[in-house]
C-alpha cells in the first residue's frame, strides 16, 4: 500500500534524526518530569486525596508536553525550504500526516512510559497492578492528542505568536479526550477496573477513529495553507 | 460601480427595518404581555434572550461549517467571507448566551457561574470561535488564513457533537445530590402566550443576524477589494 | 436585586451589546466605503491621465 510506504519513509526520516540528536523526547521528558514537581508543591495533597486527582494531574502533565512536542513537529521541515520540497514530491499528504502523528505519539509514549511510573513513586500511590490498563487508556488518549495535535500544529506552522495558538486552538477541541481519560483513569483506580467506564473508552475510541481520519482525508488542505 | 449596490442597499435596509419592528414587537410581548412563570417569576422572561440567542449562535456556527466546507471545495472567496462573519456574529451571540444564561442562574440556582452542562457547552463554544477568529487575524497571508480557518471551522463543527456528549456525561454521572438538577428546564406548563412571545423574539433575533450578518459580509468583501486595489498600485 | 432587576440587567447588557456592534460595524462600512471611493477615484483619475 502507498499510503503505508510513504508513512514509514517519513516517519524513520524522523525517528532517525531524533535518535541522533534527541532533542524532542529529552525535552519533554525534563518537561514531564518537572511539571510532576510543580504540581506536588502547587497542590500539597494529603495522601488519600492524591489517588483522586493523580489522573488528572497526570493527564494535564502530558497534555502541556505533548504540546511541547507538537510545536517542534514540523521544525525540520520548515528549514531549508524542506517542506515546500516535501511537497513537490509525489508524496502522499495523508501519509505526511500519519508520519508526524505516529512520530508525536511515538515521542509521547517514550515519555509517558517513563513519567507515569515515576509519578506513581514521587506521589506515593499503590496499585502497580493496574498500571496496564492505565497505559490502555493513556495510549487512546494520547493518539486523540496527536491526532488533532498534529493537524493544528500544520495548521499553525506560519501564524505569529504560533507557541500560544497552537494551545488556543487545540484544547478546547481536546476537551472530549480529556475527559473520557480522565474519567477512565478515576475508575480504573477506583474499582481496579473499566466498568460504567467503559463507554469513554469508546467515546475515545470513536474521536480517535474519527479525527484520524478526517486528518488523512483533509492533510492536503492543511498543509498547502 | 455604485448604482448597481444600490438595489442591495436597500434590501439591507428593509431587512434591518423589519428586524427592528420584530424585535420591538418581542420585547413588548415579552416584558409585558406573556405572564411570569409560575414557579421562576419574572427572571423567566431571561428565556426569551435566552433561547434565541443560543440558536442564533448555533445556526451561525453552522453556516461557518458550510462556508468553509464550501470554501475548501471551490475556492470562491465569497465563501470564505460568509465563514469569517458568521464566526464573529456567533461569537457574539455566545458570549451574550453566556452573559444571559449567568443572570438567569444567579436567582435560580443562586450562583452567577456553575459548572453545569448547558453552561459549560456554551462556554466552550465560545473558545472554539474565538480560536478560529484568532487564527484568522495571526495569519498574514490572506489565502493561507482562509484556508487554514475553513479547517478549523470544519474540524470545531465535527468536534463539538463529540464535546456535547462528553460534558452532558460528565455532568448527569458527577450530579452532586444535595443540590437542584441545573439541567432541566423547570417549565411545567407552557402557556400559549409564553410560546408567542418566544416565536416572537426568535423572528425578531433571526432578522437581526441576517441584517448583521449581510452587514458584516459586505464589509469584508470591501476590504478585499481595498486589498487588491492597493495592491495593484503598490500603495 | 428584586426579580425585575435581573430582567432589566440581562435585556440592557444584551441589547446595548448587539446596538454597540452594529454601530461599529457601520462605522467599519462607512470607513470601508470611503476608502474604496478613494481608490477607484484616483484610479479614474490615473486612467483618465493616461489617455
Amino acid at each position: 500500500m502507498e499510503l503505508l510506504k510513504h508513512t514509514y519513509l517519513v516517519l524513520s526520516k524522523d525517528l532517525l534524526l531524533e535518535l541522533r540528536r534527541r532533542d524532542s523526547v529529552l525535552t519533554m521528558f525534563f518537561f514531564g518530569t518537572l511539571l510532576l514537581f510543580v504540581f506536588h508543591f502547587s497542590f500539597d495533597l494529603p495522601p488519600d486525596k492524591v489517588a483522586e486527582m493523580a489522573p488528572a494531574l497526570l493527564w494535564l502533565a502530558f497534555l502541556f508536553t505533548g504540546t511541547l512536542g507538537l510545536a517542534q513537529l514540523f521544525q525540520a521541515e520548515r528549514e531549508n525550504h524542506c517542506l515546500d520540497a516535501l511537497l513537490l514530491s509525489p508524496l502522499d499528504r495523508g501519509a505526511l500526516f500519519l508520519a508526524k502523528t505516529s512520530f508525536n505519539l511515538i515521542l509521547m509514549l517514550l515519555v509517558e512510559l517513563v513519567v507515569m511510573p515515576l509519578f506513581w513513586i514521587l506521589f506515593n500511590l499503590s496499585a502497580w497492578n493496574l498500571l496496564p490498563q492505565l497505559f490502555l487508556v493513556t495510549l487512546l488518549g494520547t493518539i486523540g492528542f496527536c491526532v488533532l495535535g498534529t493537524i493544528m500544529s500544520a495548521l499553525t506552522l506560519r501564524a505569529r505568536a504560533r507557541e500560544l495558538l497552537l494551545p488556543l486552538v487545540l484544547f478546547p477541541l481536546m476537551i472530549p479526550v480529556i475527559l473520557a481519560t480522565i474519567r477512565c483513569m478515576e475508575s480504573v483506580l477506583k474499582n481496579g477496573e473499566f466498568g460504567d467506564a467503559v463507554s469513554w473508552l469508546k467515546l475515545l475510541l470513536g474521536f480517535d477513529v474519527i479525527f484520524m481520519t478526517v486528518g488523512v482525508l483533509i492533510f492536503d488542505w492543511v498543509i498547502e495553507s | 460601480m455604485a448604482a448597481s449596490t444600490q438595489p442591495v442597499e436597500k434590501r439591507k435596509g428593509i431587512l434591518g427595518g423589519l428586524a427592528v419592528v420584530a424585535v420591538v414587537i418581542g420585547l413588548y410581548w415579552s416584558l409585558a404581555v406573556a405572564p411570569p412563570d409560575a414557579y421562576q417569576g419574572e427572571v423567566q422572561r431571561i428565556m426569551y434572550l435566552h433561547l434565541p440567542s443560543i440558536l442564533t449562535a448555533y445556526l451561525s456556527y453552522f453556516l461557518v461549517f458550510v462556508g468553509s466546507a464550501m470554501y475548501l471545495w471551490k475556492r470562491e472567496k465569497r465563501d470564505d467571507l460568509l465563514a469569517h462573519a458568521a464566526a464573529e456574529l456567533g461569537v457574539l451571540f455566545t458570549a451574550l448566551t453566556i452573559i444571559e444564561g449567568s443572570i438567569w442562574g444567579k436567582p435560580t440556582w443562586g450562583v452567577w457561574w456553575t459548572w453545569d452542562a448547558r453552561l459549560t457547552l456554551t462556554a466552550i463554544l465560545l473558545l472554539i470561535y474565538a480560536g478560529y477568529l484568532m487564527l484568522r487575524s495571526l495569519i498574514d497571508d490572506e489565502s493561507r488564513a482562509a484556508s487554514a480557518a475553513a479547517i478549523l471551522g470544519i474540524i470545531g463543527f465535527l468536534d463539538i457533537p463529540l464535546i456535547h456528549m462528553s460534558v452532558y456525561w460528565w455532568r448527569t454521572l458527577h450530579q452532586p445530590p444535595s443540590i437542584l438538577r441545573p439541567d432541566k428546564t423547570p417549565w411545567e406548563t407552557v402557556h400559549p402566550s409564553l410560546l408567542t412571545a418566544l416565536a416572537i423574539s426568535f423572528v425578531g433575533f433571526i432578522l437581526l443576524y441576517f441584517y448583521l450578518l449581510s452587514l458584516r459580509y459586505r464589509v469584508g468583501e470591501m476590504r478585499q477589494e481595498i486589498k487588491a486595489l492597493r495592491l495593484e498600485r503598490g500603495a | 436585586m428584586g426579580p425585575w432587576g435581573f430582567v432589566s440587567l440581562a435585556y440592557g447588557i444584551v441589547w446595548a451589546a448587539i446596538v454597540v456592534y452594529w454601530l461599529f460595524l457601520k462605522h467599519r462600512y462607512r470607513q470601508a466605503e470611503a476608502e474604496l471611493n478613494r481608490l477607484r477615484s484616483s484610479e479614474a483619475a490615473a486612467s483618465h491621465d493616461k489617455r
